[in-house]
């Protein structure tokens, strides 16, 4: 639990959510489109920053990036999966 | 210029009020809000306030900053040194840019006319203004929103006083101040010229007054109120005491013990000026002269309409 909140902190710092807080956060709701969060094309730029600055990953094709940034759920299992251990 | 500039519209957001707007009442999508620094924040919601009484769209939005959006610039540089150069945040880098709140009003009020910003340091908010005064002369605009914003910053600061700006009295400060201005609407103030000096000697501040004023048909006695940029800072004091000493008779406003000094801090003297054209017993014109470090030496000339000899 410690590790989404902590990719929460992240993505609301860089993303300046200032307006959310970590818990208000659902996990599975949509980062894009009108649903969940809403987020847009500059947003997957500081997404993909936040994956190689604080978890040393690189997103590979743009297709793989559509997997990765349905939510905050995905993103943390794309996190554990990959992250070097 | 030919054509009678009315000021029909002015807001401030100044170090005078104990607190900024509540933002999210102008700014009301969370998504567009989201990105904005404190200084796009300010300039938008002055621009949204100004035209909040307007009745048509403005022909043109002109916008004036000497340092633009300061914060954004900080956080993207530290960034630039911190990750060396590598994995750059985009957003500060986007907001960063001079023109991010001319284009911010653009887009929130879906104007899709004319649009400029002007950055000339200690001049930025008399360009804009002079633009837009052109805009109204040459019929390409019935009105035209020109203001100018301005941030300081904790980084800001520190570098101004490691530069000594506050070693003789000089003070540091921020705000954002934009205008209606409409060749068509009338209202009580009448921007009626603005003048330029590019470092003159303090000793040909007279003159060049003298000329302002002779440009404009009047005599010295003509001017009921002087708003003097003075703001008690000694190495700029010899050019503002050489101006208020040439007109003697007249009543001298001053504000920058209470606003701090800034690039483009004129634009609160023309908001101050507006404001006392509004009153019953207002005079029947202001001449405001400010110059910024020395540099730029300006002069704007107002006039009550209901006193307007042209």
């Amino acid at each position: 639990m410690h590790f989404i909140n902590e990719l929460k902190t992240h993505i609301i710092e860089e993303l300046n959510l200032e307006e959310l807080t970590p818990d208000e956060m659902d996990i599975d709701a949509p980062l894009f489109g009108n649903e969940g969060l809403g987020l847009d094309s500059i947003d997957v730029l500081e997404l993909i920053l936040i994956l190689e600055k604080y978890y040393g990953l690189k997103v590979g094709t743009p297709e793989e990036g559509k997997q990765i940034f349905r939510s905050v759920r995905t993103i943390a299992d794309y996190i554990t999966a990959n992250q070097p251990q | 210029m030919k054509e009678t500039v009315y000021i029909t519209g002015a807001s401030s957001i100044n170090p005078l009020s104990l607190q900024e707007p509540d933002y999210k009442l102008y700014i009301t999508d969370p998504a567009a809000r989201r990105r904005m620094s404190r200084a796009v924040k300010m300039g938008v919601t002055a621009a949204l306030q100004c035209l909040s009484g307007a009745g048509e769209m403005p022909g043109a939005i002109i916008t004036a900053t000497g340092l633009g959006c300061l914060s954004d610039t900080e956080k993207f540089l530290r960034n630039l040194i911190e990750n060396k150069e590598e994995l750059l945040n985009p957003t500060p880098f986007i907001q960063s840019t001079f023109n991010t709140v001319g284009s911010q009003i653009a887009m929130l009020t879906k104007n899709r006319a004319y649009n400029n910003t002007y950055v000339h340091r200690g001049i930025s908010f008399e360009n804009a203004l002079l633009d837009g005064m052109m805009m109204l002369a040459g019929g390409e605009a019935e009105n035209v929103l020109v203001g100018s914003y301005e941030e300081l910053t904790a980084t800001s600061f520190d570098i101004q006083s490691r530069l000594g700006f506050f070693r003789k009295g000089g003070k540091s400060g921020e705000g954002a101040q934009f205008f209606l201005l409409s060749a068509k609407e009338k209202s009580p103030c009448i921007l009626r010229d603005l003048a330029f000096a590019f470092r003159p000697a303090p000793d040909e501040l007279p003159e060049k007054t003298a000329a302002f004023l002779l440009k404009n048909k009047l005599l010295k006695t003509d001017i009921d109120m002087l708003i003097s940029g003075d703001g008690g800072n000694e190495e700029e004091f010899t050019c503002y005491d050489k101006i208020e000493k040439n007109f003697p008779e007249t009543p001298v406003v001053k504000y920058k013990h209470l606003t701090g000094d800034y690039q483009t801090v004129s634009s609160f003297a023309l908001w101050l000026g507006v404001q006392i054209m509004g009153k019953a017993d207002s005079p029947k014109r202001i001449l405001i002269y400010n110059h910024f470090r020395n540099i730029n030496h300006t002069f704007i000339l107002l006039e009550n309409s209901l006193h307007h000899t042209i």
